[in-house]
């Protein structure tokens, strides 16, 4: 045995030799495709990071910088944003980086093949002022609109055109699901889909090079446990995630460390507040109570996700307040508070509200999009017992459950929001303001509030810092008063790495390569 | 003769036909792929739109009348997932999973026959009642667990095997093979062990029942009185006559280790057809699953037919009761 952990540490030793400055790192899912406009999913955007640049981007810290644009400021009283382009950046094949590039790169980004054509619907014109000076006018005034396209990204006209990847290929196939020409501090050596992406640093790039890699590849591992085994054997230097129960155990072995921090993923139970009756449980049929706001109060008492963090989630993630977690911009200093856990409260509301004896209902819920999804709902219903509510669960894979949400069939679930603009406005777009074609897309539950949707033209327009604050504390206000959705915990982010590799994690779970030092 | 193969023929195309038809009924039970297509912040008229693209809006019926329609002319679309043609897709990863197959049949045949002679030959010695009981671990225990062992032992504790993956691979025309570099061939050891144990310990019961059942024939007892050696008796004279039900229930279980193969592929991360499938079945990838689905029951009903008429050419009565 010790003859073989002498070899063992021997064969490390050669392979790390050998491959100092090689990375190799692997998560769930694989990057569906390279082209930066055709899907706007979190494994997409964030591989495609490392590869193409937006005007802007985010730091460490998830502010905005500079990327190619050096400068920017808005137009008038609040008519659009003009960006001052950096000078000399060159695409990966060479050609320069100038203005007509940016102008192709919102026709692309806003054709209707595109994924992410919603964060230019306020944009009513593009203008090219110079060869490195543009003009993005709005419709009304936009104070957030650079944040909103930090993972905009800029593709070469030319090479576009040349490839006849001139839209997005979503349901179809061209050059750029394969092939990828951006300006970032990484270029795409090889993509072989579901397999194996191969990345080389890009030697023209403008930025610092602060990484010392010399080749990066990224192999999709599905199997969480064949991944903790990779990262054990070195066969790989860094995975995302660690499953939660492994994080713990992997912490405390030699050779691995776990980085850990949260991400902007809330998880939050939401309510069916339009439904006329039940759908699920025993009382199937009866008149809906979670129409009552008490009800609704007295779910919040009897979840106690204090308990649910110590025990499903092992202590690695944060409780929340409310739709965003306190890392967002607009998050509401001033309803920071979760309701208590108070089981005799949440009695005495359901008394109050007409049910002494509790009632029997539905909770739906996912068993493979969060993290130990289907046991915190599970959690959820003993908590809920407790009080005299009997929850059926109905845990489905996520293929089925939007589905079935978007068709009613629910009583209670639960839901994770991310928002993409990292900003409290964007969930009370989506999650909050009355359901509609474009508005309150994932508002199933059907909550509606004339005050909420008055409002949020206003947050969305609003320049000044104090009154948009003031505007985002009243809905905030709102939504917890109304409980309109119970806000539960921000996921954590467990990555695991080798002991050689310092890096950074970003609660949008983005992996930046530049960052990364293999030691 | 003519007459029956024809019949045959037609209706393994039935099967496939129904196999395709009760396919695509199960799909909608699947799930909605457009919510894996869109991001969180598509409109209600993007959902419209795109479902309208794919079809979706259609009865499975018409849907699947225009797979037909494409899979008759060799196209079996786009996958919803990567954006690539399926047949595409398919060939490239088709390799990885034959190989695989074929390097567990042959561990499977190679050791179950071996150990199956073995165990018969020394019944009640101690080695073979020791591999009877271990075969008895490979028949019970499933077979992500094996993988997941495999990989902890040979990877993690002892390093001397890769944990994921197929190595280095060279490319052959379309083929891409990892029979030809030293990663290649370590990394299919775990996985063809891990798929190979169960068929391996299957032929090695049968072979050893077989071959105890050969071994009290006279002709046995004859050989061994005309004196024999030992070894041409066992090998020469017994284990050929073992050898029929063998091929039999190996061609069968040839089918399966391709089928099968999807656990393996997910515990080892083989790049075959088996883990693009498991991958389609998250995503709602249609194209994909209506493709591999069609290709393991053609696959199938191409083993079943080939067996059917070998049949008819080895046993003439067959031949005379399809002529009536």
């Amino acid at each position: 045995m010790k003859r073989a952990l002498t070899l063992t540490a021997m064969a490390l030793c050669l392979g790390t030799a050998a491959t100092a400055e090689t990375f190799r790192w692997a998560t769930t899912t694989d990057p569906q495709t390279m082209d930066p406009h055709a899907v706007s999913s979190a494994p997409v955007l964030g591989f495609l990071n490392n590869v193409y640049e937006g005007l802007v981007r985010r730091g460490r810290d998830m502010s905005i910088e500079p990327a190619l644009a050096t400068d920017w400021e808005p137009i008038g009283a609040g008519d659009g944003w003009r960006f001052t382009l950096r000078q000399g950046v060159t695409f990966h094949d060479g050609s320069d980086f100038t203005a007509e590039d940016v102008l192709f790169s919102y026709q692309r980004a806003s054709s209707e093949q595109s994924d992410v054509a919603s964060w230019f619907s306020p944009v009513s014109e593009v203008i090219v002022v110079d060869e490195f000076t543009v003009d993005i006018m709005t419709t009304s005034p936009q104070p957030i609109f650079p944040d909103s396209i930090a993972n905009w990204m800029m593709m070469d006209s030319g090479w576009a055109a040349a490839n006849g990847a001139e839209l997005p290929a979503r349901d179809a196939e061209n050059h750029a699901t394969l092939n990828a020409n951006g300006t970032a501090a990484f270029m795409l050596a090889e993509r072989q889909p579901g397999l194996s992406t191969v990345l080389v640093p890009f030697d023209g790039w403008w930025g610092d090079v602060e990484h010392n890699i010399t080749r990066a590849e990224l192999t999709p591992i599905q199997n969480s446990a064949t991944a903790v085994a990779a990262l054990l054997s070195g066969d790989v230097d860094m995975i995302d995630p660690v499953p939660i129960q492994d994080a713990a155990r992997l912490s405390e072995t030699d050779g691995v460390k776990v980085v850990q921090g949260i991400e902007a993923r809330v998880i939050m139970l939401g309510f069916a507040h339009d439904h006329e009756v039940l759908y699920g449980g025993a009382d199937a049929g009866a008149p809906n109570p979670f129409a009552d706001v008490r009800v609704r109060r007295a779910v919040a008492h009897a979840v106690n996700v204090d308990a649910i963090l110590q025990t499903i989630m092992r202590g690695n993630a944060e409780p929340a307040s409310q739709l965003v977690s306190p890392a967002m911009r607009g998050y509401s200093e001033i309803h920071a508070a979760r309701p208590a856990v108070d089981p005799d409260a949440a009695r005495a509301l359901l008394a109050e509200a007409g049910y002494p004896d509790g009632f029997s209902f539905g909770l739906s819920c996912p068993n493979d999009r969060y993290l130990n999804d289907e046991s915190v709902c599970q959690a959820v219903v003993g908590m809920l017992a407790q009080i005299g509510l009997e929850a059926q669960l109905d845990a489905m894979p996520v293929s089925n459950y939007w589905p079935e949400l978007r068709a009613d069939n629910f009583d209670m679930y639960l839901l994770g929001w991310s928002p993409g603009t990292f900003d409290a406005e964007h969930p009370i777009r989506f999650l909050v303001h009355t359901s509609g074609e474009r508005l309150g897309t994932w508002n199933f539950g059907g909550y509606s509030n004339p005050r909420i949707d008055e409002m949020l033209p206003l947050i969305q327009s609003e320049i000044d810092d104090a009154a948009r604050q003031a505007m985002l504390d009243e809905a905030a206000g709102i939504i917890q008063e109304d409980m309109v959705y119970l806000p539960m915990y921000v996921q954590p982010l467990i990555w695991g790495t080798r002991d050689n590799i310092d890096l950074t994690q970003r609660p949008d779970n983005f992996f930046i390569l530049r960052w990364v030092a293999v030691n | 003769m003519l007459n029956y193969i024809i019949r045959r023929v037609l209706q393994s195309v039935l099967v496939l036909l129904v196999v395709g038809l009760v396919a695509f009924a199960m799909f909608r039970f699947v799930g909605d792929p457009v919510d894996n297509m869109l991001g969180q912040e598509r409109t209600m008229e993007d959902v419209e739109r795109l479902r309208e693209q794919l079809g979706l809006d259609q009865s499975f019926v018409v849907q699947y009348y225009r797979f037909l329609e494409g899979a008759v002319q060799g196209e079996f679309g786009i996958s919803y997932r990567q954006g690539r043609q399926v047949s595409e897709i398919i060939a490239e990863r088709i390799p990885a999973t034959l190989e695989l197959a074929a390097v567990s049949g042959v561990f499977a045949l190679v050791l179950g026959i071996g150990l199956g002679v073995f165990t018969a030959i020394r019944r009640d010695g101690f080695a073979s009642n020791a591999i009877m009981t271990l075969s008895l671990i490979g028949v019970s225990l499933p077979t992500f667990l094996i993988g997941i062992l495999l990989i902890y032992l040979f990877s993690v504790e002892l390093g001397w095997l890769p944990s994921f993956g197929r190595g280095e691979v060279v490319q052959i025309g379309g083929w891409s093979t990892g029979f030809l570099t030293q990663s290649g061939l370590m990394a299919l050891i775990l996985p063809s062990i891990t798929l190979g144990l169960y068929q391996m310990t299957l032929i090695m019961r049968l072979v050893r029942s077989e071959m105890l059942e050969v071994l009290r024939q006279d002709y046995i007892r004859f050989a061994r009185a005309r004196g024999l050696k030992q070894r041409a008796i066992n090998f020469r004279h017994a284990l050929k006559n073992t050898l029929v039900p063998v091929i039999t229930v190996t061609g069968l279980q040839l089918g399966s280790i391709i089928a099968f193969a999807i656990i393996t592929e997910t515990v080892f991360q083989w790049p075959g057809v088996g883990l693009l499938f498991i991958n389609a079945i998250q995503f709602v990838d249609i194209p994909v699953m209506a493709a591999y689905l069609m290709l393991i029951s053609v696959m199938f009903v191409g083993i079943n037919l080939a067996v059917d008429l070998l049949y008819v050419a080895i046993d003439p009565r067959l031949r005379t009761e399809g002529k009536s």
